[in-house]
């Protein structure tokens, strides 16, 4: 061989072998230096976060009777990359979905590859109309499963209830503030899809379950609220107050049986629902609370034993001055007992048991019936109320607060104070969550909690009997008897607070707060009507309220098919309802 | 001349080696299996996985299906939906007269005349 042969074929292998060795390193640059990016750039091409929705847990009321379910919805999408038939495709996509087919031509025109046509599709809907789009062919539309938030008895515990924003955190009630229980946790998948959009479930990658929210099991009877609610829906209709509120007690565990204020929304349309609406008043509404706060200088007097059960007070015939003011009754007494001043509702007789006790004694009592203070009930925006302390108070304040003026409290925290005679001198925390119950069926049971022992159960026996007598024949509030029953209770009648100072002339919060069977309380039942438009001559606790309460402890007792233990007797028809029997009968 | 290295006379030997032809088209063929044994199973796969993902599918609907027919169940048994059915007149409610409804434990007779109340219906017991 020739050395110029030779030499060529050297030069032939060299550039062959420098050939390889160009490409091998460029191989290797792209395989070892260059995976990490060349990877992530697949990844973003193919790869994609599959969100796996949680479901919202349901809230069910102590019976399990639900409360707020899911409706599974769809968001309707296009990805106009795939719409081969934009015509064809927009006609149906229009028919079904009730949309102008122009619209939907136009957002698909716009070639994005997300444009949401509709939210909130239902399913039958969207089961139709892919149905169709796969006989003919067409495709380019996708659906996205949501759910929303379905109330089925509408406006009934709305405020309890609340209701859920567009983007499902609670905004109000137990929505809102069981949002950690109720909400779960979205999981994800990281998948791939192919050049259609189709998941390619081979390549599935990391996954993670979604976590279900837990249901939500209430103190609330539905039994007993409807009870509720159809009864001041009528006195919301009849006698067109301002506000209307009622709530029902277990004394024994503080549970709310029930719980409805007037006016109120629907929470399937918040936004078609006037703010004011929207207000729990049981809980966010101060007023003064009238006589039924008497039951409160009355516990404290007997218990710091300054008066006892058979001290005589003298009720200065109806007109008692003091401090430069004349106090009034509406009925001069003379000489009364604790168990009397409670029964006829002497403001002379409270205010000198205040004095007995003292400023700080009493305001003591205030803050131990729970008063100022928030009970922590497991809803938002509980308020504390207005209890001054006697450092802030004028001359007049002990003779007036044990009449319940000069304070302001929630109806909630009425309610709560009256459960502390009925279950023998405790103060309970007001419970609305009864369990709070896994998808597993783990339930965490709330635990009825005492937050003080308030007074002896002596005392709270001996105020009971006092509340007793206030339903018997020359009480405050004959009207709030229930046959067979012996009912304990308080009525309250306060002047209205005026938004530009002092009492609004002729405007009267009234109500009544009572308990029954009196002996063994199974529920305690605050009924509240400000402003009700009636002549002021009836617009009092007893007259008013005391017979809304009637018809429900009556109802109640039948639905909680409690013993009748008292004989029956001929019970009066109130004058209110006697008055609209009346208007009805001429009309 | 050893005859070992003499060259071979190609019409008395034969240049073929059979033995290692077997084993190079047993390799082949070995290969060639495991190949289309490959393919097969990640097609399988492909078929499996896409059942999975029609499965799922049909499971979600399902779901979805089963959840609208709850709410919907739970709608039209709701309190007010009842109470307008009754006042339409769609269903009517019978009360329960007193001798109707077996307790556990008999109630408590009044003490004066001895009839019970509150939880008996006069209206219907007459």
């Amino acid at each position: 061989m020739r050395k110029a042969e030779k030499m060529r074929i050297v030069i032939a292998c060299i550039a062959g072998a420098l050939l390889f060795t160009i490409v091998s390193a460029r191989l290797v640059h792209l395989h070892v230096s260059k995976h990490a990016e060349y990877s992530r750039i697949a990844a973003e091409k193919n790869t994609f976060r599959q969100v796996i929705p949680a479901k919202r847990g349901l809230i069910l009321d102590r019976n399990g009777d639900k409360l707020a379910v899911n409706l599974p919805v769809h968001t309707v999408f296009a990805d106009a990359s795939h719409i081969k038939d934009a015509e064809a495709l927009s006609e149906l996509i229009a028919r079904y979905l009730g949309l102008k087919q122009s619209e939907v031509s136009q957002k698909i025109g716009t070639g994005g590859k997300y444009l949401v046509l509709k939210r909130k599709v239902p399913d039958e809907t969207v089961l139709k109309m892919q149905a169709e789009m796969s006989k003919r062919n067409l495709r380019g539309v996708y659906t996205k499963i949501d759910s929303i938030r379905a109330y089925p008895n509408n406006s009934m515990l709305g405020h309890v209830l609340g209701y859920l924003n567009h983007e499902r955190k609670g905004v109000q009630g137990i929505e809102r503030t069981m949002e950690k229980h109720l909400a779960g946790e979205d999981g994800f998948r990281y998948t791939e899809r192919d050049r259609r959009g189709r998941e390619i479930v081979l390549y599935r990658g990391q996954e993670q379950e979604a976590k279900h929210g837990k249901n939500i099991r209430l103190t609330i009877d539905m039994g007993l609220q409807a009870i509720l609610e159809e009864e001041i829906d009528a006195t919301y209709r009849d006698l067109k107050p301002h506000t209307v509120n009622a709530i029902m007690v277990d004394p024994k565990t503080g549970e709310i049986l029930a719980m409805a204020s007037r006016p109120c929304f629907d929470p399937n349309k918040p936004g078609s629902s006037d703010p004011e609406t929207m207000k729990n008043r049981s809980i966010i509404d101060m007023v003064e609370p009238g006589s039924t706060f008497k039951i409160v200088v009355a516990a404290g007097a007997l218990n710091e034993g300054k008066v006892d059960e058979k001290s005589s007070i003298f009720c200065e015939n109806g007109r008692f001055f003091y401090a430069g003011r004349t106090l009034k009754d509406l009925h001069g007494h003379g000489h009364m007992n604790v168990h009397d001043i409670l029964v006829k509702s002497s403001n002379i007789g409270c205010a000198k048991m205040a004095l007995m006790m003292g400023g700080e004694k009493f305001h003591e009592y205030v803050r131990r019936f729970g008063f100022g203070e928030r009970l922590g009930i497991d809803l938002p925006g509980e308020i504390p109320g207005l209890v001054h302390p006697p450092s802030r108070w004028d001359k007049l304040t002990i003779t007036r607060m044990p009449m319940g003026h000069s304070v302001a409290v929630t109806p909630l925290q009425i309610t709560m104070g009256m459960s502390v005679i009925a279950n023998g001198g405790d103060l309970m925390a007001p419970q609305i969550v009864k369990s709070v119950e896994s998808q597993d069926g783990a339930v965490e049971r709330q635990q009825p909690k005492v937050v003080r022992e308030v007074i002896p159960e002596k005392t709270a026996h001996f105020i009971s009997n006092a509340l007793s007598g206030v339903t018997q024949t020359g009480g405050t509030a004959t009207f709030a008897r229930v046959n067979g029953f012996n009912v304990a209770g308080k009525t309250g009648t306060a002047q209205k607070v005026s938004e530009k100072g002092g009492y609004a002339p002729g405007k009267y919060v009234v109500s009544f707060v009572g308990y029954m069977p009196a002996e063994d309380p199974r529920f305690v039942c605050l009924v509240m009507v400000d402003d009700a438009q009636i002549s002021s001559g009836l617009n009092y606790g007893g007259l008013v309220a005391a017979p809304i309460f009637s018809r429900i402890a009556e109802r109640s007792a039948r639905h909680l098919d409690l013993v009748p233990t008292q004989p029956a007797i001929a019970l009066q028809p109130d004058p209110i309802t006697a008055l609209f029997d009346a208007e009805e009968a001429t009309r | 001349m050893n005859p070992a290295l003499q060259p071979a006379n190609p019409q008395t030997s034969n240049p073929i080696q059979a033995a290692n032809l077997v084993k190079f088209v047993a390799l082949a063929i070995l290969l060639g299996a495991i190949g289309l044994a490959y393919v097969f199973v990640k097609n399988q796969q492909f078929v499996l996985a896409e059942q999975i993902r029609k499965t799922e599918r049909q499971i979600r609907d399902v779901q979805s299906r089963n959840e609208v027919l709850v709410a919907k169940v739970t709608e039209l048994s709701s309190r007010p939906m009842l109470q307008k059915r009754v006042s339409e007149k769609f269903i009517a409610v019978v009360a329960i007269t007193g001798d109707k409804i077996a307790r556990l434990t008999p109630p408590a007779t009044a003490v004066a005349d001895g009839v019970m109340r509150t939880a008996f219906n006069s209206e219907s017991a007459q």
